[in-house]
């Protein structure tokens, strides 16, 4: 799910860049560091929106460096138990699929699939079912449930299903909304 | 006995059209025979064959009389364990009672409707007691009234039932049944080990027999062993009894029980009872030992268990044995175990009979008196031959067990095990449960109060009360798929990882490190946010971590069992996982290295990298250890070893890296490490230590490297012989130089043996003539003045290092025929002394080795010149930067003389440089003969080597700098693209193709190659129809 959401965040600036463009190389810093980083709380963070309040600059001792206290917008997104998501396939092997939603990873077992569908193994691995006509291989779009969720400081690990109403395969032009 | 045998298979014949009772009758029977045979022993041993009928009448009678009598006591006195052991002999009368009656309708042959009728009647009674019948002593003949004995068992029997043990009675009227002083006391007895219940029945007969025996009750108990129990008033009452008892020694000392602990004697010990059906024990003995077994029925009475076993059975010495063969017992072999497969058996020839079970009613496959039914065999055993406390059956097991088809849900069996084998407080507060049997069975709640074995729950369905109490073995620990679960015992013990799938009481769990599916019990895991790996060190050793093993193999520590580690092995293709024990670990590899990947780049740790071909081909991640050029790669998208792949470094190429030598300025410096690094170590066998990116690496490495290994590099490849020691006289070519000693392949021998370096003498006429005439001092010498004046100081370097270079030259060449990365190849191999034995591709002097004709250095001089021209300020600059520190560790006047003189023409490579600038043709002449510089020319058929673009193309143009551009396609119609010369390799011309010559004095002329001679091309110039003999390597097939 995607959230706006205010984070706050200390920037240590070079002394270089103090001048008339500080302000623009705190943020434009910001954006370099904090964009596509991933937080146990909070998710991804998609994008920053603004910039609300950068606050006074301390200096730090020994290094010259100078450390702002920055707020700003920004958009995250975090995967819960429950969403329902569409993602890529990334890769097929016979436990299962995994999938990416953005930068979430999510695992989708063979025990979460539908019993129908059965691994093929081959040039291109594939989950078919058995009159052929769903097929779920690499670069397949699926709508799938995330069941359970795993947190590190630097990634989102999710494991998903798709067996359940209205979910699997969606790349098939008639099916896709 | 005989005759009952025949009736028998009569009956069995018949089996199929008889009543069902019939089988009863039959079943019985079977067991008389064996108890019959029981008796009739133990009727030996008392030694009073002729006396047992009418003993055993009185028994009936006596002991029927005695027994209420025995009862009226017991009320009076209300004493426990007398009754205890009033209720055993009860039991037992009854069970001679209703045996001997199915006894007597046998043997008294009545008619088959009386039979009928009377088996019948008893049916009912059957089925009541039938449970506890076998351990009759059965009685044969009796002209007794049966109704008679059935009235009065009956009677019996009722009011046995009905006088109650006060089982209902309140604590306070327990508590009124212990014992008391006015009670009888109770004596503990020796007696022979092992014969506890025989002399306990022999003082039982005793009483029979003897009115006069003044002892109450005896007791045998089966966990006490060489000790019986007498319930007496007095302990001279208790003497008489055991007086003249075989097995009660005369002198042994009877002991009084004090009355407090007279109840525990009798107490039951509620362990001995956890044998039930379909729990799992292990075998303790025999072919079977630790053998995982299920209980399918228990005889507790005869203290035997039949068990479900997956045999292991040798059919092929099981049908010898049944042809009367007698088959060589092979004691060690044990047959693994395997499903029996009557099909299997009955190709052998084994007579595979298909069996009614009489207790059962389901069929069994018998052979050779073994029990099989769907595979497993069934069998019979005494409970002491069993473990049965803390069985943990693995998975693999289970599933062996499972069969096809059959849910692990319904699996009550291995649950029971499971519960036994719980630890102490096993549920926590807050743990998700679930109720597994009885009325609540699927109710989900969590533990709210844990009280011994009684756990407080908190049910999920709100209408329920709050809490409810329930058994420990009533809940199961529950878990939901997307719970983060880590596994507490068992052997995944450590584990992590996310529920997949709850099938029953197993879980799927999918593991955070492995990615792979984990199969664990419920009762194992508990619910934790923490991610391991399970345990990642041992030892000194660390999960990832590079390992030498014991046979010098290598590899990374993918996992880490508890007392092993997986180790993938440095095997690049095909993945080798091995397990190792810590002591198989010599030791951690822990250096830095790097290796080159195929366009020559410098891979170091952390370096991403794409595999380009084999097994793993299109793998991409980064490089997190390399050691003989074997990189380990981790990939995170790879599931298999922990997502690690080995590859050749070789076969990878360095993503993001420029994929030819085309550093930038910048490199100098970390040149300079990188060469102080090499030259520093001595042993430079790894092709991770090889050097340099850019052209001044190879200046430097090669001083550097050329260190240890120059001299070294003249002899290996030479013919040689040995002039003293155990092979004196022996010729061979030199593999290999280590230190002071040479191992030497033998003409002779076809074989590699070493021998000291002092031992040999060269024989300087084999392998040489290659040399001689591409390094002839005549056509090099006039060069070098005209080089020194530029590069002064630059010779002296130059001379050592010569060498090397010279040798090196070649050796890449016999690789692969061009040598795209030759110069920093050369470095290593000259570094390498360790190298020439181990790979045989790199072999200098090996006859099929193609000459290594200057071409070689040209090709290489070619590109680093142009590319270091490119890059580099100027030569000089390079010179006095890199190599400079080496001179020094350049040892001086190695035993290479005859090659010192061949280095010169890896000297050009310095000169090329100048007029590299300037224009190929200017630089040709300069060093004249077969110059080094094997530049391209226009028309030339080439394969080009790089990522994408593999595949011949057409050179179109050669470019200032060495690369040129080509025309992909065998045509030259397809893509043009811009390739470095180390990316390119030349199609070596077949006989009668059209060639070019790259090289030498003809270089640029066209011909046809009319014939081949080893290693030289017959050409026949087009312009003047001149037949030549030029080397093969300077020519070039030309695009048609």
């Amino acid at each position: 799910m995607f959230f706006h959401i205010v984070l706050e965040r200390n920037m240590q600036l070079h002394p270089r860049h103090f001048g008339p463009h500080l302000r623009d190389k705190l943020v434009s810093k910001l954006i370099k560091d904090v964009e596509g980083t991933c937080s146990g709380r909070h998710g991804f963070v998609v994008a920053i929106m603004g910039v609300e309040d950068i606050g006074k600059g301390l200096i730090r001792e020994g290094t010259g460096y100078v450390t702002f206290p920055v707020k700003y917008q920004c958009v995250v997104f975090r995967p819960f138990k429950g969403e329902i998501l569409e993602a890529v396939v990334t890769m097929v092997n016979k436990m299962g699929f995994f999938a990416e939603a953005g930068l979430v990873q999510i695992f989708v077992s063979n025990h979460l699939i539908l019993d129908d569908m059965k691994f093929q193994s081959g040039d291109v691995p594939s989950y078919t079912s058995s009159d052929g006509s769903v097929k779920i291989q690499k670069e397949s779009e699926v709508r799938l449930k995330i069941i359970g969720t795993r947190v590190d400081a630097t990634e989102i690990f999710c494991v998903g299903t798709i067996k359940d109403d209205f979910l699997g395969d969606i790349s098939d032009p008639g099916a896709a909304v | 006995m005989a005759r009952r045998d025949h009736d028998d298979d009569d009956e069995i014949e018949e089996e199929d059209e008889e009543e069902a009772y019939d089988l009863d009758e039959e079943e019985e029977e079977d067991e008389e025979d064996d108890y019959e045979e029981e008796a009739r022993r133990g009727k030996a041993s008392r030694g009073g064959g002729g006396r047992k009928r009418s003993r055993e009448d009185n028994f009936i009678d006596d002991s029927a009389i005695e027994d209420e009598d025995e009862d009226d006591d017991d009320d009076d006195g209300g004493g426990r364990p007398r009754k205890k052991g009033g209720g055993g002999v009860r039991g037992f009368f009854d069970e001679e009672a209703q045996v001997d009656e199915d006894e007597e309708e046998e043997d008294e042959g009545e008619g088959e409707d009386d039979f009928i009728n009377d088996a019948g009647a008893d049916l009912p009674d059957e089925n009541v007691i039938r449970g506890s019948r076998r351990h009759s002593i059965p009685m044969r003949d009796e002209e007794e009234d049966i109704d008679e004995i059935e009235r009065q068992v009956r009677e019996r029997y009722a009011r046995s039932t009905h006088i109650e043990y006060g089982e209902e009675a309140a604590e306070v009227e327990q508590q009124a049944l212990l014992p008391s002083v006015k009670d009888p006391k109770l004596w503990m007895v020796k007696c022979a080990i092992g014969h506890e219940r025989e002399t306990a029945i022999c003082l039982m007969q005793k009483y029979i027999d003897r009115t006069d025996l003044q002892i109450k009750s005896v007791v045998a108990l089966d966990h006490l062993k060489n000790y019986i129990y007498v319930e007496a008033e007095k302990e001279a009452h208790v003497k008489e009894a055991c007086k003249g008892l075989r097995n009660i020694y005369a002198s042994a000392k009877i002991t009084l029980v004090p009355i407090k602990e007279m109840a525990d004697v009798l107490s039951v010990e509620s362990k001995s009872v956890d044998l039930s059906r379909d729990s799992w024990v292990r075998m303790k003995l025999g072919i079977y030992k630790g053998d995982l077994a299920k209980v399918v029925d228990v005889d507790n009475v005869r203290q035997r268990v039949d068990v479900k076993l997956i045999p292991r059975i040798d059919l092929q010495a099981l049908a010898s044995k049944l042809e009367g063969r007698e088959a060589v017992k092979k004691k060690a072999f044990v047959p693994p175990p395997r499903f029996f497969n009557i099909d299997e058996a009955r190709e052998m020839h084994i007579r595979v009979e298909r069996r009614r079970d009489k207790e059962s009613g389901e069929y069994f496959e018998w052979v050779d008196n073994l029990k099989f039914k769907d595979g497993f065999l069934y069998k019979s055993v005494s409970t002491k031959s069993i473990h049965t406390n803390n069985i943990q059956p693995t998975f693999d097991e289970l599933e062996k067990f499972k069969k096809p088809g059959e849910d692990m849900n319904g699996d009550m069996a291995s649950l029971s095990t499971l519960f036994a084998n719980r630890k102490k407080g096993h549920f926590m507060k807050g743990d998700a449960v679930i109720v597994v049997k009885g009325d609540l069975k699927n109710l989900e709640g969590w533990v709210e109060k844990v009280e011994d074995e009684t756990v407080h729950i908190r049910p999920k369905i709100s209408d329920l009360p709050k809490t409810l109490a329930f058994n420990e073995k009533e809940l199961c620990k529950y878990f939901k798929p997307g719970d983060h679960v880590k596994v507490i015992s068992g052997v995944q013990e450590g584990a992590t990882g996310m529920v997949v799938k709850v099938e029953g009481h197993v879980l799927i769990i999918l593991s955070d490190t492995t990615k792979e599916h984990i199969h664990v019990f419920a009762d194992h895991v508990v619910e934790s946010s923490e991610i391991t790996t399970g345990i990642t060190r041992i030892g000194d050793y660390e999960l990832h971590d590079l390992v030498l093993l014991d046979n010098l193999s290598f590899g990374v520590i993918i996992r880490v069992e508890a007392e092993a580690f997986q180790v993938l092995k440095g095997v690049p293709d095909r993945p080798e996982v091995v397990l190792v024990k810590l002591r198989e670990i010599k030791s951690k590899i822990d250096r830095r290295s790097s290796a080159k990947d195929r366009s020559n780049n410098i891979i170091s740790a952390k370096d991403v990298v794409r595999v380009i071909e084999g097994a793993c081909k299109g793998k991409q991640g980064p490089v997190e250890h390399i050691h003989k050029g074997i990189l380990f790669i981790y990939d995170r998208h790879h599931l298999e070893h922990a997502g690690f792949i080995c590859a050749k470094a070789q076969s990878c190429l360095l993503v993001g890296g420029s994929t030819g030598g085309r550093r930038g300025n910048g490199m100098d410096t970390a040149d300079a490490r990188l060469g102080a690094l090499r030259s520093s170590a001595s042993i430079l066998q790894s092709p991770g230590r090889l050097p340099p990116r850019g052209p001044i690496m190879n200046y430097g490495g090669r001083f550097g490297g050329g260190r240890g290994g120059r001299g070294h590099d003249a002899l290996v490849g030479k013919c040689i012989k040995i002039k003293s020691g155990p092979y004196k006289g022996y010729r061979g070519r030199v593999k290999e130089v280590t230190g002071a000693l040479v191992r030497v392949e033998l003409d002779s021998l076809m074989k590699i043996v070493t021998v000291k370096r002092d031992d040999i003498a060269d024989t300087p006429t084999v392998a040489t003539p290659f040399r001689e005439p591409r390094y002839s001092l005549g056509g090099e010498t006039p060069m070098h003045p005209s080089r020194t004046p530029h590069h002064a100081y630059q010779t002296p370097m130059r001379d050592p290092g010569a060498t090397p270079i010279h040798d090196g030259m070649r050796t890449p060449m016999r690789s692969r025929a061009w040598a795209p990365m030759s110069p920093p190849r050369d470095n290593w191999e000259d570094g390498n002394p360790a190298t020439w034995g181990s790979s045989p591709a790199y072999q200098p002097g090996t006859p099929q080795a193609r000459p290594y004709e200057a071409p070689t250095p040209g090709s290489g001089w070619a590109n680093t010149p142009g590319v270091s021209f490119n890059d580099a300020p100027t030569p000089r600059d390079n010179y006095a930067n890199a190599p400079s520190p080496y001179v020094p560790s350049t040892p001086v006047g190695q035993p290479m003389t005859p090659n010192s003189a061949a280095y010169l023409p890896g000297t050009p490579g310095g000169q090329p440089m100048t007029p590299g600038n300037v224009g190929m043709d200017i630089m040709s002449p300069i060093i004249g003969g077969e110059g080094d510089g094997t530049w391209l020319l226009p028309d030339v058929l080439v394969n080009v080597l790089r990522g994408g673009d593999d595949g011949p193309g057409v050179v179109r143009e050669v470019l200032g700098d060495g690369s040129c551009r080509v025309a992909l396609g065998s045509s030259g119609n397809g893509d043009m693209v811009t390739v470095l010369p180390n990316e390119v390799e030349v199609i070596r011309p077949k006989k009668s193709d059209r060639i070019k010559i790259l090289n030498g004095n003809f270089r640029g002329y066209t011909g046809k190659l009319i014939g081949i001679d080893g290693s030289d091309g017959i050409v026949r110039l087009d312009d003047t129809y001149e037949v030549k003999i030029l080397d093969m390597v300077i020519l070039a097939k030309l695009a048609t």
